[in-house]
């Protein structure tokens, strides 16, 4: 299905001296009418609805050029609010940009840490807020990031919060979590009740609950504190894997309710 | 005399070397070199989640980031044995001809702008822009799309990206017809472009070089008719052809290849209009979801019962036919990870079809290939 070579070449056709480049002229000229593609970017923004509504009428081009759409992936925007500290984005990171630092609003000993980002490494592929199990990290539509210095590449949790105050369009899209997703086990023979996955638990969804302790032998001596066990609220488990890494018993792990 | 075109090239946009040896004129032998731009993808990808590859799969061909996200994830699918939802597979498809319209539309700008017109690489550029567009309102970004995960896609297209796009495609057709009127009719481009770089069939497929060159030279050699990957076995076209194997041969078939696209991407648009459903598969395990918990010790990730296996997967993408092996052993990274790159084939043939013409011949031969030299370095 080869489209076919024009039998003729201009310069053999003698009506075509004349007429090709008279018609070709004749439409250049009237192209001189028409908006040119051409956007004075600092001047003339595509953010702006009726800027690119004028320019796709005028340029009679069937939709409006380089518009941002909603779930463009720019600049990111955090809820430092509703910033759980459960990691997720830097696990997700490909690029690990994001460093979990901390900020004024925990208590001392579990000091609350939220995502900041380092733009000079940010690849905005927007696994990070795929991930984020509460919506509390999204990206934005904002995409001037020009700046004469690389420390300020850098954005604190902070600056990134400040983003999210001025309201920015935001990604609406979020990812349903998948239906048979894995659940944190126990390998109850191993754990010895040191609460330490209740304490890290950014979703306080892990409960220690008093166990029957396995009776001592005559003469053996009993331990001294009460015997308890994690048992983990599925409904309320972002999967972050938290408990999993601070275990010291490694008794904790990803798998299937039989 | 050897003459070193390159590394920094007009005609491409990465950097490779092409080693001349002239004698007066005359192109007497060509040793490509490539290799600048190499980053190892394969390796990196063995230290990925089988999802976060799909980030590097954008930076290996840059006009054609989508058509090798899913070559990549249809070989990870296999191997991990995922089913994908039918509305899925069809967005893959009308994305992979939307790249290859804008693929080619790309090519189109930068070989004219190589054999000395400009006011094409204009027109091209401008057309891209909508493609670029249209797939902004779905993935969300103009080059790095980040589209594909195992299982399907991120997101389902966008309210009224149907309408959009079909306009996009009407206002297209007549471009192409513009584009032809430039270049068909223009002397320079047929004085510059005729019997140049000639190869035949049999040549072609002793060097493996695949795509529009081999179909230039006679072959209707296409993937999707002869190997049908996604759904192009329910969708109606024509494999483009032409017989002469020279560099407007490459130009007739190239331009006859958007308009197929075309017509494959109004019946996708269709398709997709009366089948509304899931776009990521829902039985996919933990760790194969979007964020990427630590799974704890080592031993624990070992014992885990996800089955082993391979996936291979080809792809007619708009340079030639791409493929990708990948070996899963049950863990969360692939074990290994092997691209072909159709440039890196035709690329290498550079000496078959280039000894014998002229110095001031090689822009419009080596334009006629296509290359993407992220693509061939990886």
């Amino acid at each position: 299905m080869a489209a076919s070579k024009p039998e003729k070449r201009p310069e053999e056709r003698p009506t075509g001296l004349v007429w090709k480049p008279l018609t070709t002229a004749a439409r250049q000229f009237a192209k001189s009418f028409v908006r040119p593609s051409t956007i004075l970017y600092p001047y003339e923004r595509l953010e702006d609805p009726k800027f690119r509504e004028k320019v796709a009428v005028e340029s009679g081009r069937p939709i409006g050029v380089g518009e941002i759409w909603d779930n463009y992936r720019g600049v990111h925007a955090l809820n430092i609010a509703t910033c759980i500290s459960c990691n997720l984005c830097a696990f997700s990171c490909p690029d690990l940009c994001i460093d979990m630092v901390t900020v004024p609003g925990g208590d001392p000993k579990h000091p609350k840490k939220c995502p900041q980002i380092d733009y000079g490494k940010c690849s905005y592929c927007g696994f990070c807020s795929d991930a984020c199990p509460e919506g509390c990290l999204t990206m934005t539509t904002h995409y001037e990031l020009s700046t004469p210095k690389r420390s300020e590449m850098v954005y604190s949790p902070q600056r990134l919060f400040e983003n999210y105050q001025h309201k920015l369009p935001m990604n609406p899209i979020r990812l349903a979590r998948p239906a048979n997703e894995d659940a944190i086990l126990l390998d109850a023979p191993l754990c010895i009740g040191c609460n330490a996955c209740a304490r890290d638990c950014p979703t306080n969804c892990i409960t220690m609950l008093d166990v029957a302790k396995p009776t001592a032998k005559p003469g053996e001596k009993l331990p001294r504190r009460i015997w308890k066990e994690p048992v983990v609220n599925d409904s309320d488990c972002v999967r972050c894997g938290t408990c999993i890494s601070v275990c010291p018993k490694e008794c904790l792990f990803w798998g299937t309710h039989k | 005399m050897w003459v070193n075109m390159g590394p920094q090239h007009p005609m491409t946009h990465g950097l490779w070397n092409l080693k001349v040896r002239i004698d007066g004129e005359i192109i007497v032998d060509a040793d490509p070199e490539m290799g600048y731009l190499h980053r190892g993808i394969e390796k990196i990808s063995e230290d990925r989640h089988y999802n976060e590859v799909v980030t590097l799969m954008d930076r290996t061909c840059y006009v054609a980031g989508l058509s090798w996200e899913t070559l990549y994830i249809t070989a990870a699918e296999a191997a991990l044995h995922i089913e994908v939802p039918e509305r899925a597979r069809w967005i893959r498809m009308l994305t992979d001809e939307l790249q290859r319209i804008g693929s080619h539309v790309m090519w189109y700008a930068a070989f004219v702008q190589d054999i000395g017109l400009m006011t094409p690489f204009l027109y091209g550029m401008r057309d891209r822009d909508l493609i670029l567009d249209l797939f902004q309102s779905f993935t969300g970004a103009r080059m790095t799309y980040e589209y594909n995960r195992v299982g399907g896609v991120r997101n389902d297209l966008p309210n009224g990206f149907t309408d959009r796009a079909r306009k996009v495609m009407d206002w297209l057709m007549p471009r192409f017809d513009e584009y032809d009127a430039l270049c068909l009719g223009s002397d320079i481009f047929h004085r510059r472009c005729d019997d140049l770089g000639r190869l035949s069939a049999t040549e072609c497929i002793d060097l493996g070089i695949t795509g529009p060159m081999l179909r230039s030279a006679g072959l209707a050699r296409d993937l999707r008719k002869d190997r049908p990957y996604h759904r192009y076995d329910q969708v109606d076209f024509d494999v483009a052809t032409a017989t002469a194997g020279d560099v407007t041969a490459r130009y007739l078939v190239r331009m006859e290849e958007l308009r197929q696209s075309v017509r494959i991407v109004r019946q996708c648009l269709d398709w997709l209009d009366k089948h509304p459903g899931s776009v990521l598969a829902q039985e996919l395990p933990r760790w194969l979801g979007a964020p990427y918990a630590p799974v704890g010790a080592e031993g624990y990730l070992l014992k885990r019962r996800y089955p082993s296996g391979t996936g291979f997967s080809a792809v007619e993408e708009p340079h030639g036919e791409a493929q990708a092996y990948v070996v899963n052993t049950g863990g969360e990274h692939p074990y290994r990870v092997k691209f072909r790159s159709p440039v890196f084939a035709n690329m290498s043939g550079a000496k078959s079809y280039l000894v014998g013409y002229h110095v001031a011949d090689i822009p419009p031969i080596m334009g006629s290939v296509d290359i993407c030299v992220g693509e061939v370095d990886r």
